[in-house]
């Protein structure tokens, strides 16, 4: 009885450490955020709202705030296109052999380092001409987004009570009509919520990024990048706040649409 | 006048092609399912397979001085430079290393934090998974740059150990190998708690149970019972933490003076443009990569589970 004590004791000690852990470094990005000086320290010495107000003045930073919604905007927009269709066609699917490519080819991307996907898509954007556009970044942002909104999709379309897809096309509905009018409404938490994720997933890459964007398109990770190995300022917290404030908001909302625990386990 | 014909003549032969045209309403089911998953195949296709085989061109060409690939050439030079370069073998190695240490890591670790979500209820486990969902949606240059001021030499761990007398003066914790794996471990570990997680809550309390009612303690029942059932997730947890982490680039870069392949690739590439060298290398490393996945998946699967990439 006493070594079950202890043991409960250890394994309460070694996950509430983790979890301070695994909080700690989003803690010390918001609290030097509101820091008064120049000096990056933790805890800051004193506190003020400078870095917020430089912000808000400083023109490549919102241009790099800009850039990321665009690109995250067109990724969210391409990837829930191609994510949604193709979890649909595989419902309809009967197992043919290219149906079954789809899961793994679709997955293989996340599996390769990021640098080697930038290094691989910069030299193939050269090649075919075209570079330095927003194109580029929404592209090489929906190659990871899409595996996301497709499992997503997949495991909505799973619950989808299927024989009201039948009733529809019983009652004359073409097959767009029906997909439009009976499947879409059931599904579009689902869609919503790996909209979302695709979002995220783009404003918060930051590898492909590196490699694609050019001064004009440059995103708001890769600014913070560039200006941290120059100097460390409290302006990449303040920028970092805002990054996860972003984050919040959408797991906020993903969660009120379905559960935390569904989203955790569709991040996986 | 011609301009006019060319339309009507286009205008005829739409008319002639639309009926042809496959009608939704009367493709069969699969052809209709096929329809739907093109336009993701043919993406997948121009923006995935198609670089690579551009990537395995470049990796066989003649470096240049003034332009990034001598265009045309067929020349196995830059392979030879990263199988003879010592720099090279020691980058190579050195990614390796820090994937291993980071992979074993984050399973352990991974491990012990999903059980603990998986044995935790009502807003501990919220909690609990609120902690690896939001670094998971934190970019990863936060994630790196937040542990510059924790553990500089004069930053927060160093004042602490210092204030308690654990240490006698500062020690460099970054820039250091052991703040890339403190980095690298940061990022992956979110992911890795997942998938294990996500196995792990598919299973059911009750064989634990009867296992320790059966007399197995306490760790026994968890190496026999729990970790058979949940090798799957752990096999995804390890695969993704290796992959990751054999290519990590900002926490090397940032927290780290060891060069990873991927620092040293993305210093070719933007730096010196040495694009037959940047893709002959990305080529060796992406090929050692999956020979170690392959085999990291092929030994955990012996100890059960069974491994599918979908």
């Amino acid at each position: 009885m006493h070594r079950e004590t202890l043991e409960t004791i250890a394994f309460r000690a070694g996950y509430l450490a983790l979890f301070a852990l695994l909080v700690l470094p989003l803690v010390v990005v918001v609290a030097t955020s509101f820091a008064a000086s120049g000096r990056l320290a933790f805890p800051p010495e004193s506190y003020s709202l400078a870095w917020y107000a430089e912000f808000f003045t400083d023109v490549r930073w919102l241009t790099a705030f800009e850039n990321s919604i665009i690109v995250g905007v067109g990724t969210a927009i391409l990837a829930t296109a191609l994510g949604v269709l193709a979890a649909f066609g595989q419902e309809l699917d009967d197992g043919s052999r290219i149906g079954t490519i789809v899961g793994p080819l679709v997955l293989l991307p996340l599996l390769i380092p990021p640098v080697i996907l930038g290094i691989t898509l910069l030299m193939y954007f050269n090649e075919i001409g075209i570079r330095g556009s927003y194109v580029t970044l929404v592209l090489a942002h929906t190659l990871w987004a899409t595996p996301l909104v497709y499992f997503v999709m997949r495991s909505v379309f799973s619950r989808f009570d299927w024989q009201q897809l039948d009733a529809a096309s019983d009652l004359g509905a073409g097959p767009v009509q029906s997909f439009v009018h009976v499947v879409l409404p059931n599904v579009k938490h689902g869609v919503f919520v790996g909209g979302l994720l695709a979002f995220i997933i783009s404003l918060q890459e930051f590898v492909m990024a590196l490699f694609l964007s050019t001064a004009s398109t440059e995103t708001i990770p890769v600014l913070a990048w560039t200006e941290i190995r120059q100097a460390l300022d409290p302006m990449v917290s303040v920028v970092s706040t805002f990054l996860i404030l972003f984050s919040l908001v959408a797991l906020a909302l993903a969660v009120v649409a379905t559960n935390l625990e569904w989203v955790s386990k569709q991040l996986s | 006048m011609s301009d006019a014909n060319t339309h009507s003549d286009l205008a005829k032969s739409i008319g002639t092609a639309l009926p042809s045209l496959p009608n939704p309403s009367e493709l069969s089911s699969s052809n209709r399912a096929l329809l739907l998953m093109a336009p993701l195949l043919a993406f997948e296709l121009l923006i995935f397979v198609v670089p690579f085989f551009i990537l395995l061109r470049i990796s066989v060409t003649e470096g240049s001085d003034d332009t990034v690939y001598e265009a045309g050439t067929w020349s196995l030079e830059a392979y030879a430079e990263v199988f003879t370069s010592g720099l090279l073998r020691d980058v190579i190695l050195y990614s390796f290393q820090l994937g291993v240490v980071v992979t074993v890591l984050s399973v352990v670790i991974g491990l012990f934090y999903a059980y603990a979500i998986w044995r935790s209820s009502g807003i501990v486990t919220s909690l609990l998974l609120l902690s690896v969902v939001m670094p998971l949606l934190t970019t990863l240059v936060i994630r790196t740059y937040a542990f510059t001021p924790l553990l500089a030499p004069t930053g927060t761990l160093n004042d602490v150990l210092l204030s308690l007398g654990l240490l006698s003066e500062p020690v460099q914790f970054v820039p250091a190998t052991v703040g890339a794996v403190v980095g690298q471990l940061y990022i992956v570990l979110p992911y890795a708690v997942l998938a294990i997680y996500s196995v792990m809550a598919t299973m059911d309390w009750g064989i634990v149970e009867a296992a320790r009612d059966l007399g197995a303690s306490r760790p026994r029942s968890f190496v026999e019972v729990v970790l058979p059932q949940v090798m799957p997730g752990i096999i995804v947890a390890a695969v993704i933490s290796f992959a990751w982490s054999v290519g990590a680039y900002a926490a090397p870069d940032l927290l780290s003076n060891g060069i990873t392949f991927a620092v040293h690739a993305e210093d070719l590439m933007l730096g010196d443009m040495r694009y037959s060298l940047a893709a002959a290398l990305s080529v060796v490393m992406l090929l050692a990569m999956l020979l170690g996945v392959a085999l990291i998946s092929t030994v955990l699967n012996r100890f059960g589970g069974d491994f599918d990439l979908a």
